[in-house]
């Protein structure tokens, strides 16, 4: 067993609470992003407090932008000046008003899952597709229907998404326009990290790591439970 | 036609009154606060690998990978060959939901507070740090949804750490 040595920020899933870009933490507890200076790793300083809305469930980092997911929409902040994060813009889905939604971005784009089951409210789940090219204005450019989605996480030009029984695989060579390419059963999936070769995937018993060196054909690797 | 009207406009009287109203017996579904054990809520430990029961957070560092047990602590992964991937101990840490790695420290919440521990041993991490109130994970106030109704929350009673779905009548607080 190796010793945890060296410089190196982890990587979460898209329905952390907490992210680390740079040397600074940003956690956001039901209604407040916060932020902590962690130059000294072991005694972490608030240095910001930023009321962003009402019921924030996840925050998901991409360059200097934060994606913070609600259950009415998602709330797009700069971290230009990392200890002080700057709400740039609001993507709102026109399609579904209420519901549960993780969020991942990259360059020109955000995907949202949005989950209307259970207390979240809403009619109808859609994986919802922002173009965020003007991060100011982001707008809705597509919706995919789903069935119960959770989680997401992309890598390259592969998606996954966390849906009810199953995990779906869509290729986003179009970023506007993802391509389902396929399907994993007989898995009750929540989250996702891609990590190179390997996808890292949360489910109701536990985790599975599967094999992506072929992106759109996961293989099962093992369990953990 | 007039006696029709009064008909039609009966519901929507009584939707207007509905907030001020609490349930009758035959109540649907509220929320009730779940309230932390005083006693167990600091109790960190390293302890030895155990099975997962309620799976929670996922996060990836290094060559660990590690997984929140709902409410517990957190598993520690070591996920250097992943066909191979297993458990090497679990961090109990009461009401953790949350994790992130930088250099060689971890943080979580242990119930509100904000803590720190170094992984240079991650089969034993040490508590380094504890910011108290950091990380008020959940509103000490009111449900995580709207449209319900819920027991109206008691301060004396402790700190709020989770909403538990019920099935119960005379729920005075709504949102």
């Amino acid at each position: 067993m190796a010793p945890i040595t060296g410089s190196a920020v982890g990587t979460g899933g898209s329905m952390a609470r907490f992210t680390i870009v740079g040397n600074y933490l940003y956690a956001v507890d039901h209604s407040k992003l916060k932020v902590f200076d962690i130059s000294n790793g072991a005694d972490p300083q608030l240095k910001t407090e930023v009321a962003v809305g009402f019921e924030i469930e996840t925050i998901f980092p991409f360059a200097d932008k934060l994606f913070i997911g609600s259950t009415s929409m998602v709330h797009i902040f700069s971290i230009a000046n990392p200890a002080r994060p700057e709400k740039l813009s609001e993507a709102i889905s026109p399609t579904v008003m209420r519901r549960c939604d993780p969020v991942v971005a990259k360059d020109s784009v955000a995907y949202a899952t949005l989950r209307t089951n259970g207390p979240c409210g809403g009619v109808g789940s859609v994986l919802a597709v922002f173009d965020i090219r003007n991060i100011t204005k982001p707008v809705q450019r597509l919706t995919i229907p789903v069935r119960e989605p959770y989680g997401l996480g992309y890598q390259g030009n592969t998606l996954y998404v966390c849906d009810r029984n199953q995990l779906e695989v869509y290729d986003i060579s179009q970023p506007f326009n993802p391509v389902f390419a396929g399907h994993i059963l007989n898995i009750e999936p929540v989250d996702v990290i891609p990590l190179g070769n390997v996808l890292v995937v949360w489910t109701r018993q536990g985790m599975s790591l599967y094999d992506i060196a072929a992106p759109q054909q996961p293989k099962l690797l093992t369990t953990i439970h | 036609m007039r006696r029709l009207v009064l008909l039609l406009g009966m519901p929507l009287l009584a939707a207007c009154n509905w907030t001020v109203e609490p349930l009758p017996a035959n109540a649907p579904m509220g929320f009730v606060p779940v309230y932390a054990v005083p006693d167990s809520v600091n109790k960190i430990a390293s302890t030895a690998a155990r099975p997962t029961n309620k799976p929670g957070k996922i996060y990836a560092y290094t060559n660990y990978l590690f997984q929140v047990e709902e409410a517990t602590g957190i598993h520690i992964i070591d996920n250097a060959v992943p066909k191979a991937a297993k458990k090497i101990a679990f961090l109990r840490v009461p009401l953790a939901s949350e994790l992130a790695i930088k250099d060689g420290y971890l943080y979580t919440n242990n119930v509100n507070d904000l803590v720190v521990f170094n992984l240079s041993n991650p089969a034993a991490p040490a508590l380094v740090k504890r910011v108290p109130d950091a990380f008020p994970a959940i509103s000490q106030k009111h449900p995580p949804f709207t449209n319900v109704f819920f027991e109206c929350p008691d301060p004396a009673k402790g700190v709020v750490v989770g909403w538990e779905q019920k099935q119960i009548a005379n729920l005075k607080c709504r949102r």
